[in-house]
């Protein structure tokens, strides 16, 4: 599941939740398939983001999984003592994970683990 | 040089834009109990480049009003007199940031998002005035690139060198920090105490003398920005956390999660926000 601002939604992309506009109007459901048309009326009526299934579209400047993990880590490498930010990096990067990876993922793993 | 001459320096800002002359009159307005939104929106908009960068502010997402806010006088309703204000006041140093440093322009409008949702978690009164303190926070940083240019490359020099927080090379270089700093400034502005304080107090949340809470929100909202890696703010650092100020807002692991999860989400829409600019720029 990714989410993108829907300059960079293209046809044959699938909803991963419905499309809403910033007044919290909902115009399409989820599993909807995108289309040219369609993405130009989702524009009109003011949508500014999509949430899409998989992860179609790599940002500008947005690094693969594994590099965005490791550059969360350089980033608290001062404050690696501190529990509270511990706990706050794990939360980002699992956070990170799921998306990329859909939702339940790390759950998954565990039980696969144990 | 030391903080006394930094402080003369600052008394008379030449070199940053100066202050619209709107500002004045409006000040003279509100202190006069007769005036309305209406009357105050009506001044506003007789500015036309004011006008639409305004309406541009508070319909972006840091805010995010449900609605779309099509009237300055609507905006000073919804917003507050304290936000319209700031946002004037500072329109002319935003430009001058989205120019010289796209990161800080980032940091800013994303520690101002993070401060809006944490706010409104929180359940804190007016939580646009937080988001607007999150986003004027670094102000000191502006003010030391426009107006001590050379020590502020040294300080940005040494900072990546050195691979220290900017924070702690100000200190070292100047004997006061870009939190002190915008505090001076943003108390010159005559801006409210309630945004002045969290800018001061930033980095020292726990000595901060009044708005404790703001103060912790707009603290953990720079540290939350930085570890998410979004705009860039000088360093690449996560700041330390002041236990006492995570003692006052002091979320649990799920609500965190559902923070980070909101952020995001925001964070792509905002993305859209700085590319529009950038294309008007
Ligand atoms: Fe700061
Ligand atoms: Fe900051």
């Amino acid at each position: 599941m990714q989410r993108i601002p829907i300059k960079l939604a293209k046809p044959g992309f699938i909803l991963a939740k419905e499309a809403i506009t910033p007044e919290g109007q909902v115009l399409c459901g989820a599993d909807t398939e995108l289309t040219e048309d369609l993405i130009l009326r989702l524009k009109k009526q003011g949508v500014l983001v999509l949430t899409v299934k998989g992860h179609p579209v790599r940002l500008p400047g947005e690094l693969p999984l594994s590099e965005k993990l490791r550059e969360l880590d350089r980033r608290f490498s001062k404050v690696k003592k501190d529990p509270v930010l511990k706990a706050l990096e794990t939360l980002i990067g699992e956070f990170w994970i799921e998306q990329e990876k859909g939702e339940g993922y790390l759950k998954r793993l565990k039980s696969q683990k144990s | 040089m030391d903080k006394e001459e930094i402080r003369k320096r600052l008394k008379d800002v030449e070199s940053l834009p100066t202050l619209p002359p709107i500002v004045s009159k409006l000040n003279e307005m509100v202190a006069d109990e007769d005036t309305t939104a209406t009357k105050l929106g009506k001044i506003i908009e007789k500015d036309q480049v004011l006008t639409s960068k305004l309406l541009r502010m508070v319909n972006s997402s840091f805010f995010g009003f449900p609605q779309r806010i099509s009237t300055v006088s609507n905006a000073i309703v919804l917003l507050g007199f304290n936000v319209i204000k700031t946002l004037i006041v500072t329109s002319s140093i935003f430009e001058v940031m989205q120019a010289s440093d796209v990161g800080l322009f980032e940091h800013s409008l994303g520690c101002a998002t993070a401060a809006g949702i944490i706010a409104k978690r929180l359940q804190i009164k007016n939580p646009e005035e937080v988001s607007t303190a999150g986003l004027i926070h670094d102000l000191g940083k502006i003010v030391l690139r426009s107006e001590l240019p050379e020590e502020y490359e040294e300080i940005v020099k040494i900072t990546n060198e050195k691979g220290l927080y900017i924070r702690e090379v100000e200190h070292q270089r100047l004997g006061i920090g870009h939190g002190e700093i915008g505090g001076m400034l943003a108390r010159q502005w005559n801006l409210p105490e309630r945004l002045v304080i969290p800018i001061e107090y930033h980095h020292k949340p726990g000595s901060s003398p009044d708005f404790k809470d703001i103060t912790a929100i707009i603290h953990f909202s720079d540290i939350l920005i930085r570890a998410l890696g979004f705009g860039n703010s000088g360093d690449p650092w996560v700041p330390s956390l002041d236990h006492k100020a995570w003692e006052l807002i002091k979320f649990k692991k799920s609500d965190v999660k559902e923070i980070i999860s909101e952020l995001d989400e925001k964070l792509v829409e905002l993305q859209d926000f700085t590319l529009e600019i950038k294309k008007d720029a």
